[in-house]
């Protein structure tokens, strides 16, 4: 005659059953649940892709959402000591010259507003940066016709390399203040390099050196398997 | 092999044991970092904002003496310069205070260092170099060994020819198929 009664390894097996099906129930509502809020709540990304640049591209890259301020993103941090800062513009360059801070603030002001991408995925609209244009202390120094490459060197061996025509646009600064105010610690205080046609991992942080060079020299990302060059419009993240 | 499992099961079981402070070091930093697009895994950075007192001392040094015993900062400044025409920056070990030399307004810019994580990630990600890449790459041979052991603990249905071996399957499915997936590098 059957008995209704399990033995007590099925009982355990259908306890285990109840316990898996039931946690993993919870994981997929939890999941769902925590990507319907995140949907709903990027107000910013959807604002940011109905925009288009001045040249007709979309404002917000791809596979970017859009911040309300710049993330940290760690790194080794530098000094932020301006009495420790100086930079130092060398390489294939007519006249090397190495500013320090009372140095870098006598040069001309530029102020701009222009937006930032981050690889990870995030993007800072409208972000106003207060610097030296980095074609002007090019024209300064007199870039050789050989150069065809920027380097940007960074507290303790980061570097970052940029094609010299991308690093010599009008919108590439060497900046001391962000938002009005000086570059926090985390964002590369004292002074960073913004190079806003780019993944933000080239704009160096803790800017210690500008190096002209005639053969690129690939930096800390780009040889670590992140992309050489890191157009944000052709998704250019990893090499 | 029924020889060879109990020296297995005791290899697996201590370098298991040895294995512990290293994998929650490694795990604890590994969440902290993959998500170092949502926050600062090494410092909690804040912000806050003081009103000095006006009118404000005269000269640069005498407004950073102002702001500190104003403030009641015992540390000595490591800097104190002009950040802008009417800004004033002093530099203090983990934190900046900016006085807008108008107004008396101060911003406060700091880091506190998160406690064991800054640590724990400044080992993950062998900042410290040197003789730490030996121990990296023994944990490393580490995690191999136990893998590969725990492939041969158990014999029968719940070893690799059972259950076992699905669970391994499955484990092997979600790199592979992530990579098929998603197109891969």
């Amino acid at each position: 005659m059957p008995t209704s009664k399990s033995s007590p390894e099925v009982q355990a097996s259908l306890t285990r059953r109840s316990f898996i099906a039931r946690a993993a129930s919870g994981t997929v509502i939890a999941a769902m649940g925590g990507g319907m809020l995140y949907t709903l709540s990027d107000r910013l990304t959807r604002e940011a892709r109905a925009m288009t640049t001045n040249d007709g591209r979309p404002r917000l890259p791809p596979g970017q959402r859009a911040l309300e301020a710049l993330r940290p993103m760690g790194g080794t941090p530098g000094s932020p000591s301006v009495s420790d800062f100086r930079l130092k513009i060398h390489g294939e360059v007519e006249r090397p010259l190495e500013l320090d801070w009372a140095g870098l603030l006598a040069q001309t002001q530029t102020e701009q507003e222009c937006d930032v991408h981050c690889v990870t995925g995030w993007s800072l609209l409208g972000a106003t940066w207060k610097g030296v244009r980095l074609k002007d202390l090019a024209d300064q120094v007199g870039v050789k016709p050989n150069a065809r490459h920027v380097v940007f060197e960074a507290a303790h061996g980061y570097t970052a390399n940029v094609l010299l025509r991308e690093a010599l646009a009008p919108d590439v600064l060497i900046a001391h203040r962000h938002d009005g105010r000086p570059l926090a610690r985390p964002h590369g205080a004292p002074v960073r390099a913004v190079v806003p046609s780019l993944y933000f991992w080239k704009s160096a942080k803790y800017l210690t050196g500008i190096k002209f060079v005639a053969r690129d020299e690939p930096g800390y990302w780009e040889t670590r398997g992140y992309h050489n060059h890191a157009d944000p419009w052709l998704e250019e993240r990893y090499g | 092999m029924t020889r060879l499992r109990p020296w297995l099961r005791a290899l697996h079981r201590d370098l298991g044991y040895l294995a512990v402070g290293l994998t929650v070091v490694y795990a604890l930093s590994g969440l902290a970092v993959n998500h170092i697009s949502d926050w600062d895994p090494n410092f909690d950075n804040y912000e806050a904002h003081h009103q000095l007192t006006l009118p404000l001392a005269a000269g640069d040094a005498a407004l950073a003496d102002q702001l500190l015993r104003e403030l009641a900062v015992a540390e000595k400044p490591t800097d104190v310069y002009r950040s802008d025409t009417d800004e004033v920056s002093v530099l203090l070990d983990n934190r900046t205070f900016h006085v807008d030399t108008r107004s008396g307004a101060v911003l406060e810019d700091g880091q506190r260092p998160r406690f064991l994580l800054r640590v724990a990630n400044w080992l993950h990600l062998n900042r410290g170099k040197k003789a730490w890449t030996y121990v990296a790459d023994g944990y490393a041979a580490f995690l191999l060994i136990l893998a590969t052991t725990g492939l041969f603990m158990l014999p029968g249905r719940k070893g690799l020819i059972g259950r076992g071996g699905v669970l391994v399957a499955l484990g092997v499915a979600v790199p592979v198929l992530y990579v098929t997936l998603s197109g891969g590098p």
